[in-house]
């Protein structure tokens, strides 16, 4: 499927500005935080406290501190609002204190699990006859789409919300298709992003799986293992271009493109070529007008296991060669739902802040992949423009393209 | 809006085919009502279950080996939307066709299992065959797999309003002139770990009937199976417009919101709504928002004869929709009460009058969404 240049009938595709944004992540709580983990290589990864995880191979993961998640809004009813509402509600008042006139006409944001643990605690608690007098809290705050409702609701936003779950791809997903509602014109503000809280059955899928490591997480590294579950929120403010200049707005970046690609190969398991994931970043470079060699940097999905980094470094090292990449995930964890967005405001202060963000716990280099990693330490880098992986269960592949704004 | 709706397929617990439920609703039939008990209390719970028979036509496919029966419900629709609309995907088409899929409750049979399997025995027990299949986007993956559909694949998730909120997707998504035809399915499965949950949230009735605009809200039954359209650009059933508006912050909001959506989408007096009336506060909404906007509107809802399905049933009423449109006809209306001050269809009746159908949705969980549907010319 390739992108037309012409949407819509128009003349040419809008312009679409990132006016502001807001996250929440292990590597801390807002834009200042997390910019300082980056540029300080700061392994974020800790022992889970959540649930037990005695008899889980893996044993840790990124985990957004209790202390740090729950905002302190709406009375009564915010205390029976699920973390990840409260996580979504504190990367969204980030981003709205940056541009306090931004009203979205529509919504889009991805995740995984939505609630996730609070349909465990129900199924726990019916399980062993406990107490379910809580029951109906947490039903009705387990469903994907509570979160994004409640964050709206909490700054007294109306707009649709369309939340997708595509799996580890939903938030460079819903980036993406926030962008092309925006670039068709049909839309002047657009909110984006995603999110997603731990939760044991997840946690305890990866590692049935063996998808996750006991070990360090080492994207890209020859002697790799395996994946850390993360959690967290990011939100981005999308807007026309010509909108947001014409009423002042800042603008921290321009998106140019993004690429979607299915892989029919398996449920679990991208196609060894590498085909889907290369798919995906052409047609981002495509709808960007791009070459390959424009590109300053890849933030790749990078989860580190075995067979995923071997078909997408692959894919890189054929469209990219030596371009820099890194992996951020082995800071902070894979936050599924979340990864996409969160990884695209780790490209945002790349690009505003002049720098490579780090892969850590790199060793040594792949033998079958020849990558430029921008290996343990972040660094000061040209960086006009990235692009953001995220590939994920059932073949889903997305790409996004952002470019610097000078004014 | 310029789609059209090329193709349609739906399984449900009137069996599968386009037609064949047509025909069964318009003679005033209503699924067979089951009981299935729940495994931790012995609770028992009617619901409306797709029969064995429905899938018997569905060709086997590697993918569908060990997959759940929502995934089986979303390839059997899926393929006679594609069936439906003579849409052959070859490899050219396939890469020109998107895929959006609509979702609610999703995998929750193998999910119950897989987190059973937890609790019980510790996660050393936990099954890696079970756990990819819990993910929302399995079904969507594996109906793009056996269609060959290699671009845009989105799954979205929600309440009972997803469907719609598909529908409104795949508009966005089609406003790339890259993409011919956009195939939206929506699809559910029925277990009795949902059926306790509903029955806790307080929406689930114990027995059948589905008691749709009752002044006292008696609940819901809850059923499964999947809708599938297939979108193209022209064709003489258009979606002319797809209202996704504001979610209702409280049920008793719901009203409000329903009026703000009809007042958009209401042309014409011979217009008809399909409701999404289901036996819960939902019916009183739609009856309140209905009755003052427009109370001379005929009123239709097809969840007494179907049972509610969550993520499919918004596909469901845009079908009945269609399918009323081009039969200029709708079914009776079962089991409303003898004093409603809506107009109903209370036995099969024609509207031949009629050029276009409000589908409404109210979900269950704050989202609210709507859609006009149109004969062309």
């Amino acid at each position: 499927m390739t992108r037309s240049t012409a949407l819509n009938g128009k003349s040419g595709p809008a312009r679409v500005a990132v006016i502001a944004a807001g996250i929440i992540s292990p590597l801390g709580c807002g834009l200042a935080e997390t910019l300082a983990s980056l540029q300080a290589a700061r392994d974020c990864i800790t022992p889970v406290t959540r649930f037990s995880v005695d008899r889980c191979r893996c044993k840790t993961a990124g985990q957004v501190p209790d202390e740090r998640v729950v905002v302190e809004r709406n009375g009564r009813r915010g205390q029976r609002l699920h973390r990840a509402s409260h996580m979504m509600i504190a990367a969204l008042q980030e981003a709205l204190t940056q541009d306090r006139q931004f009203k979205p006409d529509l919504t889009v944001v991805g995740t995984t699990s939505g609630g996730m643990s609070y349909g465990e605690d129900y199924y726990r608690a019916l399980h062993r006859h406990d107490d379910l007098r809580r029951s109906p809290t947490w039903i009705a705050n387990y469903p994907p789409q509570k979160a994004v409702i409640d964050a709206q609701e909490a700054f007294g936003i109306s707009a649709p919300c369309e939340v997708i779950a595509n799996a580890c791809a939903s938030g460079t997903n819903a980036i993406g298709h926030a962008f092309d509602c925006v670039r068709s014109g049909r839309y002047q503000r657009v909110l984006t992003g995603g999110y997603d809280a731990l939760s044991e059955l997840v946690f305890v899928g990866f590692d049935s799986l063996q998808a996750s490591t006991p070990e360090k997480c080492r994207p890209f590294d020859r002697h790799r293992t395996g994946m850390v579950l993360g959690e967290g929120a990011a939100i981005l403010a999308l807007e026309n271009f010509e909108a947001a200049r014409a009423r002042g707005a800042a603008i921290l970046a321009e998106i140019i493109g993004y690429g979607i690609s299915t892989d029919n190969f398996h449920l679990t398991q991208p196609n060894p070529s590498g085909s889907g994931a290369r798919q995906a970043m052409e047609r981002a470079l495509e709808s960007a007008r791009l070459a390959a060699d424009a590109v300053d940097y890849i933030n790749a999905h990078g989860t580190a296991t075995p067979f995923n980094d071997a078909t997408e470094g692959k894919a890189i090292g054929q469209l990219f060669g030596r371009v820099p990449v890194s992996s951020t995930k082995s800071m902070m964890g894979h936050s599924l739902g979340a990864a996409g967005a969160v990884e695209a405001i780790v490209c945002l202060l790349a690009l505003q802040h002049q720098f490579l963000p780090p892969n850590i716990n790199f060793r040594a280099p792949d033998e079958d992949a020849d990558l430029n990693i921008v290996a343990n330490e972040s660094r000061p880098a040209s960086v006009r423009t990235v692009l953001s992986n995220s590939f994920g269960f059932g073949g889903t592949n997305a790409s996004i393209v952002m470019q610097q704004f000078k004014t | 809006m310029s789609l059209s709706i090329a193709g349609m397929g739906w399984i449900t617990p009137l069996g599968a085919g386009a037609d064949l439920v047509w025909d069964r609703l318009r003679r005033g039939d209503e699924a067979h009502a089951e009981k299935i008990a729940g495994q931790c209390d012995g609770q028992s719970y009617t619901v409306f279950r797709v029969p064995e028979s429905a899938l018997a036509s569905l060709a086997p496919h590697p993918r569908l080996r060990r997959v759940s029966l929502i995934s089986r419900f979303a390839a059997a629709a899926g393929l006679e939307a594609l069936a439906n609309a003579r849409v052959k995907l070859d490899l050219k088409i396939a890469e020109r066709t998107a895929l959006i899929f609509a979702i609610s409750n999703g995998g929750v049979i193998y999910t119950r299992r897989f987190y059973r399997d937890i609790v019980e025995s510790g996660p050393q027990a936990a099954s890696p065959l079970l756990f990819p299949e819990t993910v929302f986007n399995a079904p969507a993956s594996h109906l793009a797999a056996i269609l060959g559909i290699t671009g845009a694949t989105y799954t979205l998730v929600g309440d009972g309003a997803v469907g719609l909120l598909a529908m409104r997707m795949a508009d966005e998504v089609m406003t790339n002139d890259a993409i011919d035809y956009c195939l939206v399915v929506g699809a559910e499965e029925v277990d009795w770990l949902l059926c306790d949950a509903y029955r806790r949230w307080r929406l689930l009735r114990s027995e059948a009937p589905v008691e749709p605009f009752s002044e006292i809200a008696k609940g819901m039954i809850l059923s499964e199976g999947a809708g599938a359209i297939l979108l193209a650009r022209g064709g003489p059933l258009k979606i002319e417009s797809t209202h996704a508006c504001r979610y209702y912050r409280k049920r008793a909001d719901a009203e409000t919101v329903l009026k703000q959506i009809l007042s958009e989408l209401i042309e014409a007096e011979n217009d008809f709504v399909i409701a999404s009336a289901n036996g819960t506060f939902v019916d009183q909404a739609e009856y309140r928002a209905l009755s003052r906007l427009v109370p001379e509107a005929l009123v239709y809802t097809v969840k007494p004869a179907l049972g509610e399905s969550v993520g499919a049933g918004g596909l469901w009423q845009i079908i009945v929709a269609s399918q009323a449109l081009r039969h200029e006809e709708l079914p009776p209306l079962l089991h409303a009460p003898a004093k409603i001050r809506l107009q109903i269809p209370a036995l099969r009746m024609s509207v031949r009058r009629a050029r276009a159908a409000i589908v409404l949705s109210c979900g269950l969980n704050q989202q609210i969404a709507g859609l006009r549907l149109a004969l062309d010319g």
